[in-house]
This record gives structure tokens, sequence and C-alpha cells, in this order.
């Protein structure tokens, strides 16, 4: 029995089919999990946007909406190529899967890189929030919460990129030595759910972060 | 040939591979049941030395024992060990990982290295929470109220959040195994309404655990990193709200009260029928209130919160909700009663933690209506009251159940019995004891005594002294199982395979089980669960 | 295998999409439309995330069951976000302090 069929069909399932429809099932729950974690921040932010409207306004104009968009843009093509990844692995393609995922990791990395200029920046001009945070504007403490949900949600945001840019890494591994095929590459579809939902987040991040002061 | 037979026999889960390591690496269901039921059992006995504490202290009206800042320490990691370290996981990851499987004809869990993997995470967490414990503990109380945990406490806040943080992905692995495997790998001609209800009430358990606890994860990331930096989204100065805090901690919590008083309902449902030979009465009605309990247990949170600030029209809305909520656990405990109605009924031990449950949990439950009532809950908020609510819930209700499945489920998991006489009296002596503990807590509640105070008006002073009086023989009750269990592990008279001529698949395995369950997996024919009626011929010829 | 494929055409329309709306919602985020500008901004955004879920992640395509826990997801995340806005939506309604 070849390596693939055995992880193909684990001892407790009776078929591979079973086997994969329940570790879908299990994907998504976990999915459906990390909706709540974030859930629970957006709904902090909610409530504070709601009752401070103007300061998260001006705080939001701070933002490098180039930076922001080019940022998107790359996330958003970075799943595409997972896509193209997914795609080869169900042909069974060894060479345009690794080809893929490389692309897929780079574009991750430049996201990070572009992310923590970012934060560099936000730290030079005296917006991170705590010891560092500078303003003499009437809403100062308002525009200081706004950049402590902007650190700690892209922040956390930032860490599941990390962690997905890891597990691309092991899918990379595990596609090179050989156990992905045509048979067996449901791995690298749950990878591949993990990396577009992180995307998904950064979507509504892009939203309410980066949006709100543009028209100021 | 006789030889070789009682070789056959003797193959099950526990003697099959010997050796620390085969137990420390297995992937089998039933061996990482019991390495948590090891842990869980030492957590347990952990927060009872506190509240044996705590008690201890509470027998003068002013501090003899321990000071109050001490006394803070003690009943947070109390409340924080006996809620997150034993409570929550106590029987979903015991008798749960040992029976799902079993119970929908599986020869294990749908992810088993997901399984060893949440036990190693859940002692990591526990190892932290101890570590924190270790260094001084934390007084904020197990609620972790802003901001006197982010910005005023000097005790070990952080350490105790990230023990609990990781606890909480151990709680998740768990669940989100139980719903693939419940979903997805049922025997052939399992239905959903021919599954027990044990399997029924863990499923929407589970369910609510994969979509609260995450709320919890981040709640606590919010709280340590506001202590961090010194700042954050909990800060007043900032125009944060505390309140908000209370929001999103319980959101969490309070469906976290209902996966604490889920899988005791789920071992009753299996108890009660059993052991009045009759069908669950009204099978789909208890189906279903435990998905209903499930649902409506998250629109709940703000009866916590009817004097902490939150509109008045929130909170009427959640009071509404508080006594939507009541209906499905009241509809659970009539068909309970109405299964045991003309029944066959026998009391042995697990029977008598049942209905020991049935009716603490009543009592428990219109209590909390009682508490739902935004009148009189500006009055009950913060005493006594409140404490011998959930302790009738939780202490009466999910560890008398706790005990009740271990009883029951005993020779399935040992292969022996344990001492019947010993175990009824140990019954007597938890339910005597549990009630001369928490009943007069309702007294002193309704007559004003604050929670968490150690020192009080000397009017209360009786009342605290019977209460801690039925501490002490409430602890005797718990000491006795866990002395006569482990005897009875070793010495204990041999079990047949279903001692209790009870329906399930579970029965129909050798007592113990063989390491992968079933040999050949089961198909399902029988056209309903619980079918005593039918069975009643073949159950005989065992 | 047997998972439906999706069609590489049908990934690079999705993105193309999807990079336009992100564009959509820049450009009218320029424009001050008081408190429509936030409905509509994250209106757009949850386009582009059933989008993405729904070809990227497949959702269209799975079985009752996965689109039930994406369900459940999203409407308990609704449930958390409305009554606890709830509470401070109505916090002041009544004359007396802190009510």
């Amino acid at each position: 029995m070849s390596k693939s069929a055995t992880l193909a069909c684990r001892e407790q399932f009776r078929t591979p089919a079973q086997q994969r429809e329940t570790a879908s099932v299990g994907m998504w729950i976990f999915l459906a999990n990390e909706v709540m974690m974030f859930g629970a921040l957006f709904t902090a932010y909610t409530v504070y946007r709601a009752s401070h409207p103007q300061a998260f306004d001006i705080g939001s104009a701070d933002m490098n909406i180039m930076l922001g968009s080019i940022n998107t843009a790359l996330l958003l093509t970075s799943s595409l190529m997972l896509s193209f990844a997914e795609h080869s692995a169900q042909a069974g393609n060894r060479r345009l899967i690794a080809l893929f995922l490389i692309l897929t990791m780079i574009i991750g990395a430049v996201f990070l890189g572009l992310k923590f200029t970012e934060y560099y920046q936000h730290f030079q001009e005296h917006k991170a929030p705590g010891v560092w945070f500078n303003d003499s504007s009437p809403y100062a403490n308002s525009i200081q919460m706004f950049f402590v949900f902007y650190f700690i949600m892209t922040g956390l945001h930032a860490v599941h990129m990390i962690i997905g840019i890891g597990i691309l890494a092991g899918l990379l591994f595990r596609t090179i030595i050989g156990t992905m095929t045509a048979e067996y590459h449901t791995p690298i579809l749950f990878g591949g759910l993990y990396w577009h939902f992180v995307d998904i987040v950064w979507i509504f991040l892009y939203a309410i972060f980066y949006l709100p002061g543009l028209h100021l | 040939m006789a030889q070789a037979v009682a070789e056959a026999i003797q193959k099950n889960y526990l003697n099959e591979k010997q050796g620390l390591l085969s137990w420390l690496l297995t992937t089998d269901h039933k061996r990482i049941a019991i390495l948590y039921t090891f842990s869980i059992t030492g957590f347990f006995f952990l927060g009872g030395f506190f509240a044996l504490m705590m008690r201890l202290e509470l027998l003068s009206p002013t501090n003899w024992l321990v000071s109050s800042e001490t006394y803070n320490k003690l009943f947070t990691m109390h409340g924080t060990i006996m809620v997150w370290f034993f409570l929550i996981p106590s029987i979903p990851n015991t008798l749960g990982n040992f029976l799902i499987p079993m119970m929908v004809g599986a020869k294990d869990l749908a992810f088993p290295k997901l399984n060893l993997a949440s036990w190693y995470v859940f002692m990591l967490g526990g190892g932290v929470t101890v570590y924190a414990l270790v260094r001084g503990g934390v007084d904020t109380g197990w609620t972790f109220y802003t901001p006197f945990s982010t910005s005023y406490s000097t005790t070990y806040v952080v350490a105790a959040a990230v023990g609990i943080f990781i606890a909480g992905f151990s709680t998740i692995m768990t669940s989100l195994n139980f719903i693939a495997t419940i979903h997805r790998m049922r025997a052939p001609g399992l239905t959903w309404f021919r599954l027990p209800i044990f399997i029924w009430s863990m499923y929407a358990n589970s369910v609510i655990l994969v979509l609260n606890t995450p709320v919890l994860a981040i709640t606590l990331v919010m709280v340590g990193v506001e202590r961090i930096a010194k700042v954050g989204i909990f800060d007043p100065a900032l125009g944060g709200d505390p309140v908000l805090f209370q929001h999103l901690f319980w959101f969490y919590s309070h469906p976290a009260v209902y996966t604490m008083v889920l899988p005791g309902m789920a071992v009753i449902s299996e108890i009660v029928p059993a052991f009045s030979r009759k069908p669950m009465f009204g099978y789909k009605a208890v189906a279903f209130s435990s998905v209903a309990i499930a649902a409506l247990s998250f629109l709940v949170w703000g009866h916590h919160m009817f004097v902490a600030g939150e509109s008045v029209y929130v909170a009427m809305a959640f009071s509404f909700f508080s006594f939507c909520v009541a209906v499905p656990s009241a509809i659970k405990v009539f068909n309970w009663t109405a299964t045991m109605y003309q029944g066959s009924v026998s009391w042995d031990t697990p029977m008598l933690y049942a209905i020991g449950f049935i009716g603490l949990f009543t009592i428990g439950g219109m209590t909390g209506l009682m508490l739902a009532v935004l009148g009189l809950d500006v009055h009950l908020h913060d005493t006594y009251f409140v404490i011998a609510h959930f302790h009738y819930i939780m202490v009466g209700g999910t560890v008398m159940a706790f005990l009740g499945g271990v009883h029951y489920w005993w020779p399935k998991i040992s292969g022996k019995m344990y001492p019947e006489g010993l175990a009824r009296i140990s019954a007597a002596i938890v339910f005597i004891g549990f009630n001369l503990t928490f009943f007069p807590q309702y007294v002193l509640g309704y007559l004003g005594m604050p929670r968490r105070y150690a020192a009080y008006p000397e009017e209360f002073q009786m009342l605290h002294v019977l209460s801690t009086a039925g501490a002490t023989i409430l602890g005797v009750g718990y000491v006795l199982p866990l002395c006569y269990l482990i005897w009875a592990w070793y010495y204990g008279r041999g079990a047949t395979p279903n001692p209790w001529r009870a329906t399930g698949l579970e029965w129909k395995t050798p007592s113990p089980p063989p390491a992968h369950n079933f040999e050949v997996t089961p198909v399902v024919t029988a056209p309903r669960p619980y079918d005593y009626e039918a069975m009643k011929e073949e159950l005989q010829l065992v | 295998m047997n998972e439906p494929a999706l069609s590489l055409k049908k990934y690079i329309f999705a993105w193309l999409g999807l990079l336009g709306l992100t564009l959509v919602t820049t450009l009218i985020a320029f424009v001050d439309l008081g408190v429509w500008s936030a409905v509509i901004e994250i209106g757009i955004a949850a386009i582009m995330a059933s989008m993405v879920a729904g070809f990227l992640m497949h959702a269209f395509y799975e079985t009752k069951l996965i689109k039930l826990i994406i369900a459940a997801a999203i409407i308990w995340f609704l449930v958390m976000i409305t009554l606890t806005l709830g509470d401070y939506m109505t916090r002041g309604w009544l004359p007396f302090p802190g009510k």
C-alpha cells in the first residue's frame, strides 16, 4: 500500500471519502472558531467606533492608504497563487504545486514586510499607543484607543500570517518529498482554507482601519 | 482451546500495550480518557483544598486563619481551577472521550492524534496556572473583572490568564473532534434519532465550546496586553469601558456554565432509562432541548451584569431570554421524571446520583430563575444566594452526575465492579454533606451576606458554621469513592459485558473493551434507541 | 479525490473582481456619506469575503453541513455584536444616572 493511500484512509475511517469529509468538517469548525475569536475584537471595535466616530475617523486618516491598499492587493494575489497550487495538487503536478506555494509564501512575506514598515512609521509619528503616543488634539484619548485596536487586530492578523507561512512551508516540504499526490493532497486544500480565511480577515481589517478616514 | 479463549478474553485496551510510554504516546481514546481522569481528579482535589481553607476561615466572623488578601487569592484559585480545570473538562474529556466513539460504533474519534495533543495542551495550561498559584496566586476572582485585573492587582494575573488561554485550546480541540466524529463517523443505520441522548447533549455541548472559547481567549489576551502595555481596550483613561470586558467575558462564561451542566444532563439521560428499564420519555423533546439550551445559552449573558451599568432595556431582554433558557432544562427534568414513572426502578448507586442530580439541579435552576428577575437580582447580586445557586447546579448537578457516570460505566472502563453497599453509603454522604453545605448559603444570601468576604457580621456565624460542617462531610463523601474505586480497579469483582442490562452500543463490547472497540463495524437496525421492550428477551439471556 | 475542481478561469475572474471591489470601496471612501460610509464599506467587505469564501474556498460547492457551520459562525458573531451594541445604544434613555 503506497504511503499516500495509507495517509488517505487512516485506521479509524472506513473509506478515504469518509476521511476527507470528516477532515473537512473539522477544518471548517476550526475556521468558525477563528471567526468568533476575531469577532470579539470586531465587536469591541464597533462599540467604541459607535461611541467615538469622529476620533476614529481622525485616527484612520493617519493610516498609510498606499501601503494598505497595496497590501490588500498582495494578499488577494497570494490567495490566487494558492488556488493555483490547489489546482495543481488536483492534477498531481509537484513542480507547479511547489512553485505556487513558494510564490504565495513570498507574497505573504512581502505583506509582512510592508506591515512592519507601517508599524515603524507609526512609532516614528508617535501614534503607537502607550508611552510612545503623543497627540495634543482634543480627541487624543480616543485616537489612542483607535491605535490600540489597530495594533492588536493587525498584530493578531500578522501572527496568523506568520503561522500561515509556516504551514505553507510544511506543505512545501511534504510536496517536495512526494507525499502530496493527486490521490491525497488534503493538507494542501486545508492549508489553503486557512490562508484564504486570513485573507478574509484582512479584507475586513482594511475596511475598518484604512477607509474611515479617507474622506477627511 | 480454553487457554486460547482465556487469552482472547484478556486482550483489551488496558493490557494491549504495556509501559509508561505506551500510555503517554497513545492515540486510543479510551486511554486518553484515563489520562484525563488522573488530571481532573488532581485538579478537583486541589480546588477542593482551597474551598476547605475558605470554609475554615469562614467559621469565625473575623479573619482568624488567613488575611483578606489571602482569602481573595483562595476564592480566585478555587474558582479558576474548578471551572477551567475540573468542571468544563470533567465529563466530556473523561466519559465523553471514552464513550462517544463506542456509542456511535466507531473505532476511535475522528482525529486521535489531536485527542492526545489536547491532553498535553491541557496539562501545559494546568502547569502554567499552577505556576501562577505557586508564585503567589491571583486575587481578582475567577471573573478577572477590569480595571482591577488590568490596572490595580499586583498578583500573577498574566500567568493565570496564559494558563487558562492554553487550556482553552485543549477544549476547542476536543470539541472539534467530538463534532466531527458525531457527524461523520456513525455506524451504518445509526441515524440522528437513534443516537443516545448522551451523544445529543455532548454534541450540543461541543458546539457551545467551539463558539464561545475563542472569545474568552481573545478577551484574556486583551487583559494581558493592557496589563503589560499599561494601556488598552478597557482603560477608562482612553475612554475605554470596563463593562465591555464584562460583556465579552460573560459572552463566553454564560454558555460555559451550560457546558458544565449539559454533560451532566448527558450522563443522567443514560442512567435514568437504564435503571427505570424504560425508553426515554419524549426522546425527541429531550434531544432538541439539548440543542435549544446550546442556542439560547448565548443570549443571556447580560444577566450577570444587571447592576453593572448596562442599559435597562438590554437588561430586560437578557432577563426575558434567561427565562426562555430555563424551559428546555425544565423539559429535560419533566422527561426524566416521566421516564421513571411506571418504570421498574432500581436504586443502584448511579441511579441514586441521578435522582440527586434531578432534585438538586431543579432547585438550582429555580433559584437561577429568581436571579433572572431584575428586581430580585438587585437584592441578591453578589450575595451568597448566587453562590448557593451555582453550586447547586455545578456540585449538586455536575459533580453528582460525574460520580454517577463514573459508577455507571465503571464496569465497562475497568472490567471490575465497585462495591455497591459502600458506594450507596457514599452517595448518601455526598447528598447530605452537599445540602448541609449549600442550603444555608441560600439563607445567608437572602439575609445579605456578600460573597468574597472573609469577615462578616456576627449574626451570620451560625449559618456559616453549618455550611462548614457540611463541607467536611461532603469532603468525606468525595474521598470515599476515590479510595474504593482505586481498590475496585485492582481487587473488584470481574464485570460482565453488560452488568446493568442496558441498551447502547458500548454495552455490546467486552468489559473492558478491546483496543479498537469493535472488530467489525456494527450495523444498527433497531428502529428506536432505549428499546427496552424489544430487548427484554435478549437482555435477560445475558 | 472527487471534490469539485474550479476552473482556473473562475479563480482569475474572482481575483479580478476582488481587486476591482477593493478599488471601488477605496474610491467611495473618499466621499463623505456620513453613517452610510461605514455601511457601504463593511457591505463591500462582506461581498468580497463571500467571494473569497465561495470561489477560492469552494464554500458554494460544499456539503450542507459545511454551509451550516459557516452560517452558524456568522450568526453567532452577529448575536454577540448585536446584543453588545444593544447595551451601548440604549444607555441613557432613562432619566436615571447610570441607566
